[in-house]
């Protein structure tokens, strides 16, 4: 019993940033139509930030890490996806996996091709006794801060003028132009949150590894898309959900799966997708079979 | 955007507009004054809400529009909104997940005058009561009715001096139908200028001060309120 609430916590833990992560990616979509691979290297640029920083304390570290994510998000929308406005979704989404293998090869001629290590928050890495059950503080801390942003872009998106405009522009981007919503203003605004849920990944991450190589946010990122699309990329709240199955699925199967088979709990997660893709293709979230929107 | 000349109200003329290189618009050319009402009719594919987004600047167009006599070329539509232009689209298109409150709220993004938020919202409560009750109600519960007051209502939040409605009957019951003109009325009297796109030829043309026919992109006819009733000039509008 004991070992299955353990593993429950850390399942939930591990479907919370997964579900950042798809939420990172679903923002953007909504808005843009842009499933942005290359958003694991947002994630591997923030993680390099507070291996690199961690030195120098982590109130300067970790806002340095979301400039830094925030900045390259941005960047990456300046230089290239801005260039790209009529391009279609598919278009878009070979762009980002080119986008994405560049930037991996930028970090490998940077930062070399071995992991670069430091201690990050090493404190949270240990595990706390609860009534004779022992669960990790990393675990602990990710669900905290996974509810913390959660609570955080859900007032931001209802009660300013600005996240309205966003979730409107996420629902339908050509009526929220026409009602005379910034095109600008809110992809901007999309990135910028995409890369600072992007650190929030980075930051679990960094602390679960301690190490950071090139391809640092490669797998999670992989994972995150197929959430987001399994939820429903669609809806904001579609993605977040689908990551939040992925991540969930993944560590119930890593703890359960009987010994031998671990390595294959990503085959049994994608069987999983294959299922939901069959009967529910627009998402899990998504009435009916989803919207072609012009 | 360069002052082409002085004349107030929505001036088009030899609006062009293709897709892949096939026209569907060609060579359209009309003006809404204030205070007037002006409808555009013809069958489907004819170009008519074409020339609305064409006018908006979401698909490309060459031609010239004036606004006030501000020659809006090349403004993205969020801009052209601030011009003093607003468009009710096709099929409504109210922000569903968000409340009636949110929707007016974001139509006011583009007011000039921010100042006079709460008077542009006391306007289109009492122009729409049933906005006033349904506030806090998601949108996409609404009915079709209530959708396109609403989507109106949004319009109207931007406080625009032409306001352009594509096909606000569509889907909707008699009843609702009736509601809505009634409320364009009001906006109409109140000085600003109506733009009308409708299949309903028999409707429009008896509530515009002037409708046009468009046919395979031309427009081919100049109504008159009167001939809503002539028969013979509703078939000619319609087959040609």
């Amino acid at each position: 019993m004991n070992q299955f609430i353990q593993s429950l916590v850390d399942a939930i833990s591990a479907g919370a940033v997964l579900g950042l992560a798809a939420l990172a990616i679903g923002l953007v979509f909504g808005v843009i139509r842009l499933a942005n691979f290359a958003t694991g290297e947002i994630i591997t640029a923030a993680a390099y930030s507070l291996i690199l920083t961690w030195h120098l304390g982590w109130y300067v570290s970790i806002p340095i890490s979301i400039l830094v994510a925030v900045g390259i998000s941005l960047l990456m929308e300046l230089a290239v996806f801005s260039r790209m406005r009529k391009a279609g979704p598919a278009t878009l989404l070979i762009a980002s996996f080119g986008l994405s293998f560049l930037l991996q090869r930028v970090y490998e001629l940077i930062f070399g091709n071995n992991v670069r290590t430091a201690p990050v928050a090493s404190e949270l890495a240990q595990s706390v006794e609860v009534g004779g059950i022992r669960i990790q503080m990393l675990s602990v801390t990710t669900i905290v801060l996974t509810a913390v942003l959660l609570i955080a872009l859900q007032l931001f998106l209802t009660k300013t003028s600005l996240g309205l405009q966003l979730k409107a522009a996420a629902a339908d981007f050509r009526t929220a132009r026409l009602v005379g919503i910034p095109a600008g203003r809110v992809i901007g605004l999309s990135f910028a949150l995409s890369g600072i849920l992007a650190a929030a990944v980075a930051f679990v991450l960094t602390v679960q590894s301690g190490a950071v190589g090139p391809d640092f946010g490669v797998r999670i990122t992989i994972l995150a898309l197929v959430g987001a699309v399994i939820g429903g990329i669609d809806k904001i709240s579609g993605s977040l959900a689908g990551g939040f199955v992925v991540g969930f699925a993944t560590s119930m199967l890593a703890a359960w799966l009987p010994e031998g088979m671990t390595n294959f709990k990503d085959a049994f997660v994608f069987v999983l997708v294959i299922a939901v893709l069959l009967f529910k293709p627009s998402g899990l979230l998504i009435k009916g079979r989803g919207v072609v929107r012009t | 955007m360069s002052t082409a000349d002085t004349r107030q109200g929505l001036h088009v003329k030899d609006l062009e507009v293709a897709y892949n290189g096939v026209p569907a618009v060609r060579g359209v050319s009309f003006e809404v004054n204030a205070g007037e009402a002006v409808g555009l009719i013809g069958p489907n594919g004819a170009g008519k809400s074409s020339t609305l987004l064409a006018i908006m600047g979401a698909t490309p167009r060459s031609g010239l529009v004036t606004v006030h006599g501000v020659d809006i070329a090349g403004l993205a539509p969020e801009k052209v909104v601030r011009t003093g232009l607003a468009l009710v689209p096709e099929g409504r298109h109210v922000f569903t997940e968000l409340s009636v409150a949110d929707n007016l709220r974001l139509g006011a993004v583009a007011r000039r005058d921010k100042s006079t938020f709460k008077e542009a919202l006391e306007y289109v409560l009492d122009l729409f009561p049933i906005l006033r009750d349904f506030g806090h109600r998601q949108a996409g519960l609404l009915s079709g009715g209530q959708q396109q007051q609403l989507a109106i209502g949004r319009a109207l939040m931007s406080d625009p001096d032409i306001l352009m409605l594509d096909e606000p009957s569509l889907g909707l019951s008699p009843t609702a139908v009736d509601s809505v003109f009634e409320a364009l009325d009001v906006v109409r009297k109140a000085g600003k200028a109506v733009l009308i796109v409708e299949q309903r030829a028999e409707f429009t043309i008896a509530f515009s001060n002037r409708t046009y026919v468009l046919h395979d992109g031309v427009i081919t006819l100049s109504l008159k309120p009167e001939d809503a009733e002539n028969v013979d000039v509703l078939t000619e509008a319609y087959f040609g």
